[in-house]
């Protein structure tokens, strides 16, 4: 039902230009806060605050934003942190991935005893109010030293990208025909091997859109890094805020290229699996 | 290389028990095909022998070597999917080199597997598609590609799963006369399962017919169509199906010289005399005892000619009139009606018309008789688990009287 | 096309036997069992290690663990006791209920305005539609920071824009809730409209061709049709929405910290201030196993309700 107009539609009716009004005046809500962003960091620091629309657009604050010089000013190492995020984003993934794979593929082909479980339990990490495994987190971390470090945010980032990865793949197997497989096995391949020929190529985009909505969710995770990490490994939505807090100075602009730096490897991946956001969005609940 | 022999095969999916405790023995290089509608277990059988079932009681022996527990990469078995099951992102020519490079069916150096390749797919007619890739192929050339992908490696015994089931007609007619070519060819113990009687008839050395996970009967195609175990069977192969009807078995009547007893329909129309050896083996499995019980009478349509002479003496005579005439290109599908009852003919006679009185005649061997189940009516989808038997063959043929008059002789 | 050559190799010339040839070993069923679980061991063994926190968060709410007491001991229901009396808790839960519904709700109904709308697939809906997941792609936390940009009452754009002067807040005591909803609203109301646009895009043409050749208007077919066959996906997001707006937390925080005073203050908040903020750390998690138990009762129950509309609308399409 995509380029054709559905039954019972008349083409430039009132309703139809009623229709693409409503739809216009949702997406000015929706593209303007962007919008504005995008202009207020072309703003340079005089003009943040005095004009709305008419300024000088600089990419200065870009640049101040990236250097030591931002850092020293605004006691906010952004380009540490952006590594930092990129490194705790990555290697969470890959644990996930690691781990969620063959896990995916025994609950997706067997109906093994206990995979309902298995797999319930990892769903309600989904669900779960994250402070209630935080607090605990924060008593443990300190004393086995994993506070503000990568190894402790991909361990507890893994309540991210773990149900994501397993249950998106889950799906993807269940949808594999088995005798793919089973043609394999008679060529005189192991089960292993048949399932590294076969079945992983095939499920290749399910672990591409999985990992990649993992990838998103795990870099927009703010509540534990804000709790499990102290100065030195915070990620890039921790380090934005700090950009508004301090007393004294406000650093709108650049606050405002931060968010968009911050924001912006989230954006272009989701851009680029748009295909599969609904399967992965919905847990693989829903296939269209 | 291999026989093949299967003893108590059950399987189970969850709950369900697909299969009961199947027993086969396949000779080396015998081409066994098991037939059976929708639903029977025939991939379940083929998928034990291949070892892709979990859930399997029972011994399959390859090559005389026990298979039980063994990986179905171990078994040196070869199966053609009804799904085709063709490796998407590998072309024909891959798909074929997969099973050779796997190790297990043999060393084969490069220059070996693409020889090998080459020799299969000119076999097949489908070498001009090596570098395709399954979803460019038709439904006829997938089926190549996976008969090839069968038959480019050695193996003890091969397993087909339908090929042909998703072909249409004339492709179908036309890969069957390949099928049995090649089958010749290649001499490999060979278990093919397909609904298609035809095939069964067309391509198997011996058949075994397959209902609801138990095998029925097991013979050559001479002997699944001149003998059948049951009606399942005897309905099983021909189009139109076996002419069925219930008579009561009566200890008076008909003096017949070899002194067995009169069979008679219940409307009153057909009477074959049953010999005494025959009723012996029947009052076992009919209900009433000896002296009498219900039977069903089985006649092929084929087997029934049109008379135009004079009637003979030595066969069973059904006199009606037709009710409907088919006319399918050469042949006539006649409907009689025979005091009541609605007996279909095949014949050739394009002189027939409807409404036309006629005498059918078939020859005594060719009328069988089968113990009844109470009440079973011709055409019942279910069919009778009845016993076959001989059929009866009394000297004097008892006649039938005509449709107006009714009544008995 | 007749047969040439055997196509079969002869075994004693090329093509050795397979190296199966002695006799393969058998592997018994019991192993072959055990796969599922070998597979899934690591994921377990995950799952076990971020139970144990959880379950040990749990723990927290029976005893009386804080700063001051570094060595807390087990004091049965009193901390739930003390919870549960105390007003601070119930204007939390309150202040949480009303988000999670009017966030819900609002965003269904836009939700699925939108995604009808898109179906029209009308040309400003196709040059829109690539762009309409991005605020849902953004970092809730820096959404929060983009509109505490915008909503500043002095050289806030918004103001400006609107035309309310320089005064307006839309942080205030009275404004705020309304305000953080605003945001929920921005943010993932396309997460709504995604889901449903996809599941109005999977549904059969047949029956609405048929209903139109029978002459049915759009409001009819819509009614009858289109909404009992929608309702499963609508309910899939409906139920992700309310789940996770109870346990709400990144942009209200970073826009009002929960205030002023408890305007928006939900329990993800007063919990975080009480267990890392003052060290109540059971308080804290007496708060969370509280917002806990909420969350999992409300999802068996939206679940089941799932389920049954997911039968019904296979069964109308029957």
């Amino acid at each position: 039902m995509t380029r054709e107009r559905q039954p019972g539609q008349r083409r430039f009716s009132p309703a139809s230009i009623g229709a693409d009004v409503v739809l216009l005046a949702w997406f000015l809500f929706s593209l303007f806060p962007l919008i504005w962003l995008v202009l207020l960091s072309l703003k340079s620091e005089s003009e943040q605050i005095s004009t709305f629309f008419e300024f000088t657009p600089t990419l200065s604050n870009f640049a101040t934003v990236l250097s030591d010089e931002g850092a020293r000013l605004t006691s906010v190492n952004f380009t540490e942190a952006l590594l930092t995020s990129v490194l705790n984003c990555v290697g969470a993934v890959l644990v996930s991935l690691v781990i969620g794979v063959p896990a995916a593929y025994a609950a997706g082909r067997w109906q093994y005893k206990g995979s309902g479980d298995v797999m319930f339990t990892i769903l309600s990490f989904r669900f779960a109010p994250e402070l209630m495994v935080i607090v605990p987190l924060f008593v443990i971390y300190n004393q086995l030293g994993l506070f503000d470090t990568n190894v402790g945010m991909i361990w507890v980032l893994q309540l991210v990208t773990m149900p994501l990865i397993v249950w998106i793949l889950r799906s993807y197997f269940q949808d594999l025909p088995p005798e793919l497989e089973q043609a394999a096995l008679l060529d005189g391949y192991t089960r292993k091997r048949a399932f590294l020929m076969v079945a992983l190529p095939l499920v290749r985009p399910g672990i591409a859109a999985s990992a990649l909505l993992a990838f998103i969710f795990a870099w927009n995770n703010y509540v534990f890094p804000l709790i499990l990490t102290g100065s030195s490994h915070t990620p890039v939505t921790v380090a934005v805020t700090r950009f508004l807090g301090g007393g004294g100075q406000a650093f709108y602009s650049l606050t405002a290229a931060a968010a968009i730096i911050a924001a912006l490897p989230p954006l272009l991946v989701a851009l680029s699996i748009q295909r599969y956001l609904v399967r992965g969005l919905s847990f693989g609940a829903v296939k269209a | 290389m291999g026989s093949l022999s299967v003893r108590g095969l059950t399987a189970r999916y969850g709950k369900t028990v697909a299969l009961h405790g199947i027993d086969l023995d396949v000779v080396d290089g015998e081409f066994f095909v098991i037939l059976g509608p929708s639903g029977a277990g025939k991939t379940t059988t083929l998928k034990s022998v291949a070892g892709l079932v979990d859930a399997v009681e029972g011994e399959v022996r390859i090559a005389g070597r026990d298979m039980t527990g063994v990986e179905p990469y171990a078994r040196n078995v070869a199966m053609a999917f009804e799904s085709y099951a063709l490796y998407p992102q590998k072309t024909v020519e891959q798909n074929l080199a997969s099973p050779l490079r796997s190790g297990r069916t043999g060393s084969w150096s490069v220059a070996e597997q693409s020889e090998r390749i080459r020799q299969v797919t000119t076999t097949l007619g489908i070498e001009h598609l090596r570098g395709r890739f399954p979803r460019e192929l038709s439904n006829g050339q997938r089926q190549r590609t996976a008969l090839g992908r069968v038959l480019v490696r050695p193996a003890d015994v091969y397993l087909l799963d339908e090929p042909l089931s998703h072909l249409d007609a004339k492709l179908r007619a036309a890969m069957r006369a390949e099928l049995k070519q090649l089958g010749e060819m290649s001499r490999t113990t060979t278990l093919y399962v397909t609904h298609d009687y035809q095939e069964a008839l067309a391509l198997g050395d011996r058949v075994g017919v397959l209902r609801d996970g138990r095998l029925v009967q097991v013979g050559t195609p001479q002997q699944v169509w001149h003998e059948p175990a049951d009606t399942f069977v005897a309905r099983m192969f021909g189009q139109p199906e076996m002419n069925l009807f219930s008579a009561d078995l009566t200890a008076d009547l008909a003096a017949v010289p070899e002194g067995g007893t009169a069979a008679r329909s219940r409307r009153g129309g057909i009477t074959v005399g049953v010999p005494a050896s025959v009723s012996g083996s029947l009052s076992g499995s009919v209900a009433g005892g000896a002296a009498g019980g219900s039977v069903l009478l089985g006649i092929r349509p084929r087997d029934l000619e049109v008379l135009t002479g004079p009637e003979p003496s030595d066969r069973l005579v059904l006199r009606g009139r037709v009710t409907l005439a088919e006319r399918l290109g050469r042949l006539v599908e006649l409907s009689v009606d025979v005091a009541g009852e609605s007996v279909i003919a095949v014949t050739d006679d394009q002189r027939v018309r409807e409404g036309d009185p006629v005498s059918l005649a078939v020859p005594w061997e060719q009328v069988h008789i089968f113990g009844g189940g109470a009440g079973l009516d011709t055409g019942n989808g279910a069919g009778t688990a009845a016993a076959r038997l001989g059929s009866g063959a009394p000297v004097s043929p008892v006649v039938d009287v005509s449709a107006a008059s009714g009544g008995d002789r | 096309m007749t047969a040439p050559a055997r196509v079969r190799p002869d075994p004693d010339t090329g093509g050795r036997r397979s190296a199966s040839g002695a006799g393969p070993a058998p592997v018994p069923a019991w192993r072959r069992g055990l796969r599922p679980y070998v597979l899934s061991l690591p994921a377990v063994l995950i799952i076990v290690g971020i139970l144990y926190p959880f379950l040990l968060g749990a723990y927290y709410a029976f005893l009386n663990y804080a700063a001051v007491v570094p060595n807390p001991v087990f004091v049965g229901l009193r901390n739930f006791a003390t919870v549960l009396s105390d007003p601070a808790f119930w204007s939390s839960v309150r202040t949480t209920l009303v988000y999670a519904v009017s966030a819900t709700a609002l965003e269904t109904v836009l939700g699925v305005g939108i995604a009808l709308l898109l179906s029209r697939s009308s040309l400003v809906g196709r040059i829109f539609e690539r762009v309409l997941i991005l605020p849902l792609m953004i970092a809730p936390v820096i959404a929060g920071v983009l509109w505490k940009l915008m909503f500043n009452p002095q050289f806030g754009v918004l103001n400006h824009v609107l035309g309310l002067g320089r005064t307006f807040d839309w942080l205030s005591e009275s404004h705020a809730l309304m305000s953080v909803v605003l945001v929920d609203l921005w943010i993932f109301t396309p997460f709504v409209a995604v889901l449903v646009l996809a599941g109005i895009r999977s549904l059969p043409r047949e029956p609405f061709e048929a209903s139109a050749v029978d002459g049915a208007s759009w409001f009819y077919m819509f009614r009858r049709l289109m909404l009992p066959m929608m309702w499963p996906y609508i309910l899939v997001a409906v139920i992700f929405r309310f789940m996770d707006s109870l346990k709400i937390f990144d942009h209200v925080y970073v826009l009002t910290a929960g205030g002023p005073g408890d305007a928006t203050r939900t329990l993800q908040i007063s919990a975080y201030q009480n267990s890392i903020i003052n060290f109540n750390y059971s308080v804290g998690s007496t708060y969370m196993f509280l917002l806990w138990a909420i969350v999992f009762v409300t999802a068996r129950y939206l679940v089941s309700v799932l389920g049954k509309a997911q039968r019904r609308a296979a069964g109308s399409e029957g």
